[in-house]
């Protein structure tokens, strides 16, 4: 049964401990050190006068995003949960989480169901480096863009995970549409169950999320929640240019 | 002479010597690039078609060579990329007015509901590098988009490109579209979580694991 003490709003993130729903961060906070934006494009043997490594290390010092990036999370009750169908429900509305995230969080009670973007200004400067040719660049400056919001995320489910262990509860790893075999078309959904929020997140008809640095998802809470891997970790796919964009 | 100018033209590309301002790699530096290579090389009487192919096809093969060999990663691919369009705004006159041929015309997107470009624009220069006319349609991009364009181009090749499991499923409509709009349309698939038999599966022509594949597959059906 339900034991949580939050505030039932479901027309923004209600924080369901003090103020701990909704967050800002400039990018200092967020920021992905050099070594890690390295790794993530697979420079790491590359010469020091390479201009990828010059890039990294003049764009690092030149971005200076105050409020953009944010991003919070809403605790709902899982009305039910149905492992063999892959499906949850929460509002009277289902999720069609499919198989494999719903078996990662069958032993949730709750749901938190978060949302978070590092602004359009990643999208503006790449569109903006890839216009004048510099694609090397922009290729570079997006990597930051994906690093940044996996790191903003990273806090929020921290604050999470802190919020709900004084309660002795678990939280699991997070889990967003398009991954792990959950329908992308289910953003809609999840977009209607957060409802208005102060993220400025928008969906388009093919469900994909604008600002384009933005995440969305879900992360089960629960007594018994045990720890399961999941994106690049579980991947096994050796040539994808992306693997290590997912939730190392 | 011509040689050697479209050896040393090679080589910046290969590398990623975009032009003599350009410090990388230090082995070259204050040496001119393919920008200023390429103008030596047409002001010398060499033809826009041997640069593009002994020069520009035989550098980004060797690239895309290395990248499938996990020799080079994407941003020394991208850096030859831009070497090579340095190299390729001076022959663009010559595709304009037809006196250098392509071997054709590839239109790419990425399949709707799936924003992922990384592929698709590695993939994109390649082609170009390869001899091809490029239409890039872009992301999340709709079956009547990409109906649209065949339409204009109706000896085009296709090419789509999708990172998820669950947007791959998307390109099966779009081939179908494509396919029932112009039936002799060829069509090659590519991304992180497919497969040659689930490239098979949906009605494609072609399959490319990696760019350098692909490539191949054009250039068997453009023999």
């Amino acid at each position: 049964m339900n034991d949580l003490e939050y505030p039932k709003v479901k027309s923004n993130f209600s924080p369901p401990l003090g103020d701990g729903g909704f967050f800002h961060f400039t990018f200092a906070e967020v920021a992905p050190t050099f070594d890690e934006i390295i790794e993530f494009v697979q420079s790491a043997d590359l010469e020091e006068e390479h201009p990828a490594v010059i890039f990294i290390r003049e764009i690092l010092a030149e971005l200076n995003f105050d409020t953009a990036i944010s991003g919070g999370y809403l605790v709902k009750d899982i009305e039910e949960l149905n492992a063999k169908q892959g499906m949850i429900r929460i509002d009277g509305q289902e999720l069609n989480l499919g198989r494999q995230v719903c078996g990662y969080i069958k032993e949730s009670t709750h749901a938190a169901l978060f949302l978070c973007t590092a602004g359009e200004d990643f999208t503006r400067m790449t569109n903006q480096l890839n216009e004048q040719g510099d694609i090397m660049e922009a290729y570079i400056l997006d990597a930051i863009g994906s690093l940044t919001v996996e790191k903003a995320m990273d806090k929020i489910q921290e604050n999470l995970r802190d919020s709900f262990l004084s309660k002795q509860l678990k939280i699991s790893n997070r889990y967003s549409p398009g991954y792990c075999n959950w329908p992308l078309a289910d953003q809609k959904t999840l977009f209607n169950l957060i409802g208005e929020n102060k993220t400025g997140i928008t969906l388009s008809d093919s469900c994909l999320m604008t600002p384009r640095k933005s995440v969305s998802g879900i992360i089960g809470i629960g007594k018994h929640l045990k720890h399961h891997e999941y994106g690049c970790k579980i991947c096994s796919n050796a040539t994808c240019i992306y693997r290590k964009i997912l939730n190392e | 002479m011509n040689q050697e100018l479209l050896e040393k033209l090679s080589e910046c590309v290969e590398f990623g010597k975009i032009n003599l301002a350009s410090p990388y790699p230090p082995q070259m530096k204050g040496m001119p690039g393919a920008d200023e290579i390429t103008k030596e090389a047409l002001e010398a009487g060499v033809t826009p078609g041997e640069i593009l192919n002994e020069a520009l096809i035989s550098a980004m093969n060797k690239v895309g060579q290395k990248f499938s060999e996990n020799k080079i990663f994407v941003p020394q691919m991208l850096l030859s990329a831009k070497a090579m369009s340095a190299s390729m705004i001076h022959l663009k006159p010559f595709f304009a007015n037809g006196s250098v041929k392509r071997k054709g015309i590839f239109i790419i997107g990425t399949v709707f509901g799936d924003l992922h470009d990384i592929g698709k624009n590695l993939f994109s220069m390649m082609v170009e590098g390869a001899g091809w006319e490029v239409i890039d349609l872009g992301i999340d991009v709709k079956i009547e988009k990409f109906v649209e364009a065949v339409q204009q181009n109706p000896n085009a090749v296709v090419g789509i490109s999708a990172l998820l499991t669950t947007t791959m499923v998307h390109m099966k409509p779009v081939i179908e579209a494509i396919k029932s709009a112009v039936p002799e349309t060829k069509v090659i698939v590519g991304g992180a979580p497919l497969s040659a038999e689930f490239a098979a599966s949906i009605g494609a022509d072609g399959y490319g694991k990696n760019p350098q594949e692909g490539i191949l597959w054009l250039d068997k059906i453009s023999a």
